[in-house]
């Protein structure tokens, strides 16, 4: 208010003057024209009517534009700052005009008051954006989480909350790799494949089946189907978006094959327990009394509970495989030690048949990354099938080495009667049993296909090379420790996680 | 080291001063560990039931425990959980489950940090039973 009065009065001084000068002005014109030049009354009405009239022109056209400069100065302000006229250029403000502080004054409260209009507007539209999305994406019953470029999950809906039994703040600027723990049953992991389109692609989607997710305090896995969207160039850096379709009850049905056959193992052991069991204390205390024939018996006895033991664990690690839940865990072993275990632990199944089983271990080879009990399983079956092959021959060699790819090459050789070249492809198909009849040799045939199924989770190889009526010779290839440790150089090279079927966790690689 | 006994495992008059727990319900096969671990020098105490498993666990006077997984009133993993779980006092006893049933991969892992040991039942015989106890100090 002090400039408007400021104004007023710089106003009214300034018209004060003008309208002096403009007397004085007058009476001098008629002095000079009366006294110093001396024009007759008439001349000199004409005179000053016209200097009236000048003055009268003159002065109201100056004093317009003098007082209306401040004016002009807030309309140019106001122009400039409307959206419409906003190429209007911003009034000079340093030109001192007429009530300079009340325009400069009006001026700066125009620009505050625009923006202000500006924030409430962008504010406005921010919360609409915000709320739209938040609203969508917590109406949305499948977990949503959007990560940046560090794989740091930056939003979580509700469902992803309640899926995972966690909330928004033990989520949110967390790694997606804490907070999902996922595996998968291929080796194109969703760490593998984000990896791999940060590197290659701008957009990219991709879709799992079957992931597993475990959660916390809960003994179920949860499984679902996996969609994600990679865009690197999202504008609000939502770099990567997951969603979740959850399958739990559908797919675990599927799994209830195997929570058969678990039952259907734990019936089976028990009797076998036993029976070793009775087995065990005859031969400990029975063996000096019985007669050869009998003691030959029970020496069958023990070879066929234990062969019975064998098949109930193949059964259930093929129940395994095919469900996608045989687990293996590839850790440092000495490969003698372990070929050493297995050919002792047959060797009384072979000797009741009469067999010897013979060794050809090299002395100087690597250590391998193998699971203990899958690689086990794979030579027992091996030995297992040239015991039940072997016909009247007696003789099986094992042998172990470096190969030339620079792999740990293991090989089962018998002198039966081989296989005929026709029904080799098919070797390794579930219940294959070669060309033999039922009557003539035991078995499912699921050692073969188990044995297939672990040595591919291992990376390996294995083969087949069998001539008719000259026996046949199984051979399977292991990663050295070394090597395989050098492929997972970030990781935690002491547990490596496989999959038959490669089921993969997410990453033993990730860092936090 | 000195060794626990001189004599040979087999000879059954000599005790080897060790308690042993078998929390088993299967009668056959409790009958079994216990001939086989008496005669190895074992003082031997079977229990069918989970929860008197449980609170003869807690009496802590036994050097092993051998904990079956399916058995009446609580399980064995309930039984575990309260002799290893947080919060239990400390225990002298070394917990080898003895279970023919199948777990899942986490779940076993779950089993197998809190326990000593974790044995399959049909692939042991109580003489391998007997062996491998004598390894467990």
């Amino acid at each position: 208010m002090d400039n408007l009065q400021k104004f007023v009065s710089q106003v009214r001084s300034r018209l004060f003057v003008v309208l002096v000068i403009n007397n004085i002005f007058i009476y001098v014109d008629w002095w000079f024209m009366d006294r110093v030049i001396g024009l007759d009354t008439e001349k000199l009405i004409f005179t000053l009517v016209i200097t009236t009239v000048l003055s009268l022109t003159i002065l109201p056209w100056l004093s317009a534009k003098y007082l209306t400069q401040p004016t002009k100065l807030i309309w140019q302000a106001i122009l400039h700052i409307a959206p419409d006229t906003a190429n209007v250029p911003a009034p000079n403000l340093k030109r001192r005009t007429l009530g300079h502080d009340l325009v400069m004054n009006l001026v700066s409260h125009i620009y505050q008051l625009a923006s202000v209009v500006d924030d409430i507007e962008k504010t406005e539209a921010t919360r609409q954006t915000d709320l739209k999305k938040d609203f969508v994406a917590n109406a949305l019953p499948l977990p949503l989480l959007v990560l940046d470029k560090n794989q740091t999950v930056i939003f979580a809906n509700h469902a992803t909350c309640d899926y995972i039994k966690r909330t928004t703040n033990e989520v949110i600027g967390q790694s997606v790799y804490s907070v999902l723990d996922m595996s998968f049953v291929s080796e194109e992991t969703f760490d593998k494949w984000l990896d791999n389109v940060k590197h290659n692609a701008a957009v990219e989607s991709k879709t799992w089946e079957r992931v597993r997710l475990k959660v916390e305090g809960e003994e179920v896995q949860r499984q679902f189907d996996l969609a994600a969207y990679f865009n690197a160039e999202n504008p609000e850096g939502f770099e990567t978006m997951l969603v979740l379709f959850d399958h739990t009850e559908s797919y675990s049905q599927d799994d209830q094959g195997l929570g058969f056959i678990a039952l259907a193992v734990h019936e089976l052991r028990t009797p076998v327990t036993l029976l070793r069991g009775y087995i065990d204390v005859f031969e400990e205390e029975l063996h000096d009394t019985l007669t050869p024939e009998l003691a030959g018996y029970l020496h069958k006895m023990h070879a066929t509970a234990e062969g019975l033991t064998t098949f109930i664990n193949n059964m259930l690690s093929v129940s395994r495989v095919e469900n996608d839940q045989l687990l293996l865990k590839l850790h440092e072993e000495n490969w003698a030690e372990i070929v050493d275990t297995v050919v002792s632990d047959l060797s009384l199944r072979a000797n009741v048949q009469g067999i010897t089983i013979e060794k050809d271990v090299a002395k100087d080879m690597p250590t391998v990354g193998v699971d203990r009990v899958g690689i086990y399983e794979v030579i027992a079956n091996l030995i297992d099938n040239a015991i039940k092959y072997s016909g009247t021959s007696k003789r099986i060699i094992i042998r172990a080495g470096l190969n030339k790819e620079g792999m740990v090459e293991t090989t089962v050789q018998d002198f039966g009667a081989g296989i005929p070249e026709g029904v080799i492809a098919n070797l390794f198909d579930k219940y294959y049993r070669s060309h033999r009849s039922r009557s003539q040799v035991g078995g499912t045939g699921l050692g073969l296909y188990l044995s297939k199924a672990i040595v591919d989770a291992h990376r390996g190889h294995i083969w087949v090379r069998s001539k008719e009526g000259q026996g046949s010779t199984f051979g399977f290839t292991v990663i050295p420790y070394a090597k395989l440790a050098d492929e997972q150089k970030n990781g935690d090279n002491n547990d490596i996680s496989r999959g038959a079927h490669g089921w993969i966790k997410n990453h033993s690689l990730y860092s936090r | 080291m000195k060794p626990q006994q001189t004599t040979p495992p087999t000879t059954p008059t000599m005790n080897n001063g060790r308690k042993v727990l078998v929390v088993e319900d299967e009668h056959f096969i409790s009958e079994l560990y216990v001939r086989a671990l008496t005669k190895a020098g074992y003082d031997v105490s079977v229990e069918v039931d989970g929860q008197r498993g449980l609170e003869l666990a807690q009496t802590n006077t036994f050097d092993i425990i051998l904990l079956d997984l399916m058995i009446p009133t609580i399980t064995g993993i309930e039984v575990l959980r309260k002799l290893r779980g947080p919060g239990a006092p400390p225990l002298k006893s070394k917990i080898i489950i003895t279970t023919n049933l199948e777990q899942r991969e986490e779940i076993r892992a779950d089993i197998e940090k809190q326990a000593d040991a974790y044995l399959v039942k049909a692939e042991v015989t109580p003489r391998e039973l007997v062996e491998f106890l004598s390894t467990i100090k």
